[in-house]
Formats: C-alpha cells, sequence, structure tokens
C-alpha cells in the first residue's frame, strides 16, 4: 500500500494491528511522534491527516493508504512552522519537549487557517495536547507570539 | 501497552458491500473513527472481530437539505457537522455539542454515527438529536427502516441494532422559528467525558411556551427526553420562576448512578442546572429574555 508521508510516497505492509503511531515510529523512524497514552488522550502523538490534526495512536495503519501524512519533520522548511518553533523556544515553551511536536503540529494547523486567534481560540486548538510539565501559559503565550510574527497575511 | 489484537479490518467501497460483509461474516463490528473502539481492542481480549470500516463508502458522509430536513451521513465527522451552515443556522444544540466533543483530534476523525451507536449515556450528540426529534435511517441487505432516535437506545452502550444492521444516516427536521443549546459539564473544558449534559429545544409566542423540548444525558442508562415536564410547561408563560420549576421539575424524573466522574446526587443536582442554562440559552436565541 501506499501514502504521502512528508511530501513523498512510501509503500507500506499494511497491518490492521499496527497503528499509524508504530508504523511511524518503527518502520520509519519518525521518532518525532511521541507515544504517551497510546489511546488517544494525550496528544503526543498527534499528526496531520489530509492537513488535519489527528491522533496517529487511533487510527490503524491500513486506513491511510493513499492519503498524505505530516510529521513535523516534513515541515521543517516551512515557514510559518520556523516562525512556531522559534516562538516556541525564545518564550520557554518547551520543558521536557515530549509534547512539543505534537503542540507544534496542532499550532501550525490552527495559525494556518487563522492568522489572528485569540487566546480563547488557541485554548481549543491545543485542547487535545497534555503538557504534564503543565507549561500551557508560555505554550499559548508562544502561539499568540508567533502570530503576531508572521503578521495578518 | 499491550499491542492491538482481536480483530480483522475489512474495507469495502461500497454501501452494499459493506452490508454483505455485515450479513456474511461473523461477528462483525463497524468501525469509522476509531476513536471510541481503539482504545476497547487494548484494553480487553476480545474475541476475533471483523472490523468493516465505513470511511471509505462516499455515500455515508456528509451533511444534505431534503425536504424540509437536514440528513447527516453517519461517518460524517464532528468537524464536518462544526462546519456547516444549514447546522449551525438550525440546529444549534448539535452544532454547541460539535464544538465541545473530545478535543481537535478527536473532532477530526469522531463521526455522529459512531458517537450514537456506541450508545453512551454521556454522549454528547444524543440530547441535542433528540431535543430536535431525529430520525435514524436503518438498513441491512434486505431491508430499510427509519425509526425516532429514542427507539435507537436500549442501555449503556446498548442498541436495538441487528448484528447485520448498520446505521446510514441521520435526519432532523427543520423548524425555523425554533432555537435550540446544549450545556454540559465536565472536569475541564475540553475533552473528557460529561458528567451531565443537557439540551433544550423551544419555539416561544410572545413570552409563552409555545414548543418545548428537554433532554439530559448522563442521568440514566440511556439519554433522556423529559417528557413529563415539557407536557407539563406547555403553553406556561416563560419568567425566571417558571425557569426554576423547570430545573427543579427535570431533576426530579432523572435516575443517576454514582460513577468515577460523580456522585448520583451531584448529577441530579447539576441536571436541575444545566438543563435551565441550555433552556435559558435556547429561549435567548429566540430573541426572548427571562425575567
Amino acid at each position: 500500500m501506499i501514502f504521502e508521508l512528508n511530501g513523498k510516497n512510501v509503500s507500506f505492509e499494511a497491518i490492521p494491528s499496527l497503528t499509524l503511531l508504530d508504523l511511524l515510529r518503527n518502520e520509519f523512524g519518525l521518532t518525532s511522534v511521541k507515544k504517551g497514552c497510546d489511546q488517544g488522550e494525550c496528544g503526543a502523538c498527534t499528526v496531520l491527516l489530509d492537513g488535519m490534526p489527528v491522533n496517529s495512536c487511533l487510527i490503524l495503519s491500513p486506513q491511510v493508504e493513499g492519503k498524505r501524512v505530516t510529521t513535523i519533520d516534513g515541515l521543517s522548511e516551512n515557514p510559518l512552522m520556523i516562525e512556531l518553533r522559534d516562538a516556541f523556544m525564545e518564550n520557554g515553551a518547551v520543558q521536557c519537549g515530549f509534547c512539543t511536536p505534537g503542540m507544534l503540529l496542532s499550532s501550525y494547523s490552527l495559525l494556518r487557517d487563522n492568522r489572528n486567534p485569540t487566546e480563547e481560540e488557541v485554548k481549543m486548538a491545543i485542547e487535545g495536547n497534555i503538557c504534564r510539565c503543565t507549561g500551557y501559559v508560555k505554550i499559548i503565550e508562544a502561539v499568540l507570539d508567533a502570530a503576531v510574527r508572521i503578521g495578518p497575511d | 501497552m499491550k499491542p492491538l489484537t482481536g480483530f480483522n479490518l475489512v474495507r469495502p467501497r461500497t454501501l452494499q458491500g459493506a452490508l454483505t460483509l455485515m450479513a456474511t461474516l461473523e461477528k462483525t463490528q463497524p468501525i469509522a473513527g476509531g476513536t471510541d473502539l481503539i482504545p476497547l481492542y487494548r484494553e480487553v481480549q476480545c474475541e476475533k472481530t471483523n472490523l468493516i470500516d465505513l470511511s471509505l463508502i462516499n455515500e455515508l458522509n456528509g451533511i444534505t437539505e431534503s425536504l424540509n430536513c437536514i440528513v447527516i451521513g453517519s461517518t460524517t465527522t464532528h468537524t464536518q457537522i462544526l462546519s456547516n451552515n444549514l447546522v449551525a443556522k438550525h440546529v444549534s444544540a448539535l452544532h454547541d455539542s460539535c464544538s465541545v466533543l473530545g478535543s481537535v483530534q478527536i473532532r477530526n476523525r469522531g463521526t455522529i454515527g459512531g458517537n450514537i451507536c456506541n450508545a453512551s449515556p454521556a454522549a454528547d450528540t444524543a440530547p441535542p438529536l433528540l431535543v430536535h426529534n431525529a430520525e435514524v435511517n436503518i438498513s441491512n441487505q434486505n431491508n430499510n427502516r427509519w425509526i425516532p432516535l429514542e427507539e435507537l437506545f436500549k442501555g449503556p452502550k446498548l442498541t436495538v441494532l441487528q448484528p447485520d444492521e448498520l446505521l446510514l444516516k441521520i435526519k432532523i427536521p427543520i423548524d425555523s422559528d425554533s432555537a435550540s443549546a446544549f450545556k454540559r459539564l465536565g472536569r475541564r473544558k475540553g475533552f473528557t467525558l460529561s458528567i451531565v449534559n443537557a439540551a433544550a429545544f423551544v419555539k416561544r409566542e410572545e413570552g409563552l411556551i409555545q414548543n418545548i423540548r428537554l433532554s439530559i444525558g448522563s442521568v440514566a442508562p440511556t439519554p433522556l427526553r423529559i417528557k413529563k415536564v415539557e407536557e407539563e410547561f406547555l403553553g406556561i408563560e416563560m419568567s425566571k420562576r417558571v425557569l426554576d420549576e423547570i430545573g427543579q421539575a427535570c431533576s426530579d424524573q432523572v435516575k443517576p448512578i454514582d460513577d468515577i466522574r460523580g456522585t448520583a446526587e451531584y448529577r441530579r443536582d447539576m441536571s436541575n442546572i444545566l438543563i435551565k442554562r441550555a433552556l435559558n440559552e435556547a429561549w435567548r436565541r429566540t430573541g426572548g429574555i427571562i425575567e
């Protein structure tokens, strides 16, 4: 089976008992996708599926056939992601870093569709991403800062 | 973490194909977003199940308007519902519930058919659909029938669906002079099961309650319509006192249990509060003010 991973078509053996999370980590070595709760609660395994944030631990690998999967690795040169990353670093929004890839993808998806979000909209966008260092305040500040950096357009 | 075991996955491309599989394979279970089912297969050792993935079947997905009704396909995601203008305008309680259900990630995968068929007493889309008199379309290979959503629920996690049947779509009548609203209470704002949830539908004629429908979830084995209270307050003039009486009357009708999320006593009290909040909001949306 074939799907698009970070802009390239890749083929894989579709095993139903293998989740997208395990496929990405074990078969493709993308360990930026974190394994936290493995049951759709924590958001550490967030990836973009056809551009939308999803929990990769709740997706069976055959279900991504023909779809587009994006991890932070595929956005390393993306201007919006670069601003977000810088804003996270400069605002001290990274403590242990385990939630960071998921936080970045949820925030990326928000800012891509909404260049000028309110604090409430930022909170809603990351409500599915748990930070166990509880650094939420700085994360929210970083996302709002990134929105300022990228400007209205 | 335990590996996933106990199932095969079949991915039919047509509805007819899916119904044939439901009729012929042993021990089938439809799956769409998987947000409720996948965690289940991690927790319990299941007897070998054939998961029938409905996500490739185009005709089960999407929202259309037909004969003064809004028709929602069973694999339509909460995110799709949230961005639909028809739903926002005519079924505002459902729009409300889809905005607070789960997280962004869950709403992007979870489907309305899954939320209903999972038949959790706490399902957030159930009270809004119940107060809007939604009907559901159920089919097997040979027969297709419509039933009121209320008749679908049999108990906690139980529906009247037969092993070979699929829920195809949900139909909601459009009633343009009405308004509705949904409120919930959870441990935090996003992403937790509701301790209690409630929806109210109302039609207003000047200050009078011309029509009223009330539903509360997570307070009984199934999401409840509170018809006794609806009948009692039909045609009454709305006021702050009447709102309080409705809240009190609703809390007398619920049969909650103690569980990890809350005690029965707390749920009963919160039924009163939440139905009042929902009704107050619905009334406000009709343009009315409660004094």
